[in-house]
């Protein structure tokens, strides 16, 4: 495609000859310049003066000083950094892990010709479609209450009641259980993409060649998918380890820090201590992993191509 | 004979019976997966005692959460605000995203290559840290509490995703014909509104509806920038009731089937071109 797409864009500047050529080469910045603009403005500029704030003590009001990388230095003696950034990890390789299994099974289901295929289609994609803020909701009446649905049923076993958001690692584990949830039709739909891609005869000689479904899962449908899912690993790992709404809006990072990750921490320390160079430290911290992920992206997806 | 073909006919349009039965199997799935969509439905037409009192099906059925929540919250009001917002972030995406996507499909280059990186450090960074110094830079420029801090950031952080979407779609349309019409006399910019962009119409929906749903459901910027009620947008408002109502479950399930209402309707929109998008998001870098 590339290669392809470059042998015509030079036969249409030759042809234009060197005038038409001129004119050309400034269009595309032309093109360009209303979103440059606007990323100068509204994230660059921004950026670079958030990593300036990393470096001065302050509050929201005004700056008391340039402190040199002192900020970083104390984030690592802070046990609530510490934390977050093992719960950044955890919560990632979960989310990742999760909703790639969920996301993977439900594709190969999909891809078959069954009745109805469309509308379970359409199904499973609403949990990623609907606003965070309804997913909790709609969560939270499930397993915050002592009434909650899953306590109902769980007294039905004479079991219970869990208190979900209670205790730290409940909490945890319920965080990362509505990631999952709201992540895996990405996965879903990605993996059934990929997967009607494969050549379907390839599937049918390995069949005349004697291998069964799993053989076929192993030795064909894996390796065909895997660049993709890689990819797909990486990007839900950036997502995950940027995910704000879903912590913030179940738990607030609570119970006491128990579900706090970088940015909600980063959140708190500007937004309600009013601590404007730690937590301007802490989202620059989660920027160089995040841009180290995508570095990653980068690198994988010209291997793809 | 007869029989034979009435057979395979039936046979072709029916699915054979491990099929059905698969089926069977993914409905109960999307049951149990979509529990705690369905159970807010259902929960939204009961009265709280009558939820907190348990079972699953609502016993008398009634609007009454509705009914307060449109007659005594602002409701509308964030809707109008979320309407407002997600308009203008969107009407802003196009059209910025629609000319850099024409430059990617179109050119190649050093410019163009840097102009890619650039979008995916903004798809990829951590969206707090500028947060921090915008709010800072907006509340000097009496920005922060208004609907057009919000729509510009909207507009900005959906670009990426937009712009890609819009390459692929260029991308898709023969550059012969942009040539054809430039011999009969069009200019490049021409060629591109007259030619490209008519033949993107499907494109140009698809792009739409994603910008919207995205600016729809955005809670982070729209909790910082929008403090007073009459400005707030639904998520930022169903997230107050969710504080207020912390014990009335009835009118905060209704709350939010309300809120969830416009994205089940961009879904059905959008379903076809989903698989596609979500594949334009994470395969172009």
């Amino acid at each position: 495609m590339a290669v392809r797409a470059s042998t015509l864009d030079r036969r249409f500047t030759e042809r234009g000859g060197r005038e038409r050529q001129r004119r050309a080469d400034l269009l595309p910045y032309a093109l360009l310049l209303p979103s440059i603009a606007l990323i100068v403005a509204i994230v660059l500029n921004p950026l670079a003066t958030g990593i300036y704030y990393s470096l001065n003590e302050g509050s929201l009001l005004r700056l008391d000083g340039f402190v040199g990388l002192a900020n970083y230095r104390n984030l690592l003696g802070m046990p609530d950094f510490r934390h977050a950034m093992k719960f950044s990890a955890l919560f990632a390789a979960c989310s990742v892990a999760g909703s790639y299994l969920m996301g993977l099974g439900l594709a190969l289901l999909l891809n078959q010709e069954i009745p109805g295929r469309a509308f379970f289609r359409v199904a499973l994609l609403l949990p990623w479609v609907i606003p965070s803020i309804v997913s909790i909701a709609s969560w939270r009446w499930l397993i915050a209450d002592q009434n909650g649905l899953v306590n109902q049923a769980l007294g039905l076993v004479d079991v219970g009641p869990i208190f979900f958001l209670s205790t730290g690692d409940s909490a945890m584990f319920s965080v990362i259980m509505i990631k999952i949830w709201r992540s895996f039709p990405f996965m879903m739909v990605s993996c059934l993409a990929a997967l009607q891609s494969i050549d379907r005869d390839i599937y049918e000689a390995a069949r005349i060649d004697g291998a069964g479904r799993w053989q076929s899962f192993r030795d064909i449908t894996m390796p065909q998918i895997f660049g993709i899912s890689v990819v797909m690993w990486i990007l839900m790992t950036i997502w995950s380890v940027n995910d704000f709404e879903t912590p913030w809006l179940l738990t607030q990072g609570g119970p006491s820090n128990a579900t706090e990750n970088l940015i909600v921490l980063a959140y708190k320390y500007t937004f309600t201590r009013n601590d404007v160079g730690t937590g301007s430290a802490i989202a620059v911290v989660s920027m160089i992993i995040l841009m180290t992920l995508a570095l990653l992206l980068l690198r994988k997806q010209r291997d793809e191509q | 004979m007869a029989t034979v073909s009435a057979v395979s006919a039936t046979r072709r349009r029916a699915f054979p019976f491990g099929k059905r039965a698969l089926s069977v199997v993914l409905l109960a799935i999307v049951v149990v997966v979509d529990l705690p969509i369905i159970m807010m439905i259902l929960n939204s037409l009961r009265r709280t005692d009558e939820i907190l009192s348990g079972g699953l099906l609502p016993r008398a059925p009634s609007l009454a959460n509705y009914q307060y929540l449109i007659e005594r919250t602002p409701f509308w009001t964030y809707f109008g605000n979320s309407v407002l917002v997600a308009g203008g972030a969107t009407a802003m995406t196009i059209v910025v995203a629609a000319l850099a996507g024409y430059a990617l499909s179109r050119y190649r280059g050093r410019a163009i290559t840097g102009y890619s990186r650039l979008l995916l450090l903004v798809q990829m960074f951590p969206l707090i840290l500028t947060l921090i110094p915008l709010f800072i830079l907006f509340r000097e420029l009496n920005l922060v509490n208004t609907r057009t801090s919000v729509l510009l950031l909207y507009a900005v952080v959906h670009l990426p995703f937009a712009t890609w979407m819009f390459k692929a779609f260029f991308d898709a349309i023969p550059r012969e014909l942009e040539e054809a019409a430039q011999v009969d006399g069009a200019s490049r910019i021409g060629a591109f509104w007259r030619i490209v962009l008519r033949l993107s119409g499907p494109g140009i929906a698809a792009v739409t509806i994603f910008s919207l749903l995205f600016s729809y459901n955005e809670y982070l910027i729209a909790s910082i920038f929008l403090r007073d009620e009459d400005k707030m947008t639904i998520p930022v408002g169903v997230q107050m009731f969710m504080q207020q109502f912390q014990t009335d479950w009835g009118s905060l399930m209704a709350a939010a089937t309300l809120a969830m209402l416009p994205t089940a309707i961009f879904l059905l929109f959008v379903q076809k071109s989903m698989v596609y998008g979500s594949v334009a998001g994470s395969v172009k870098g």
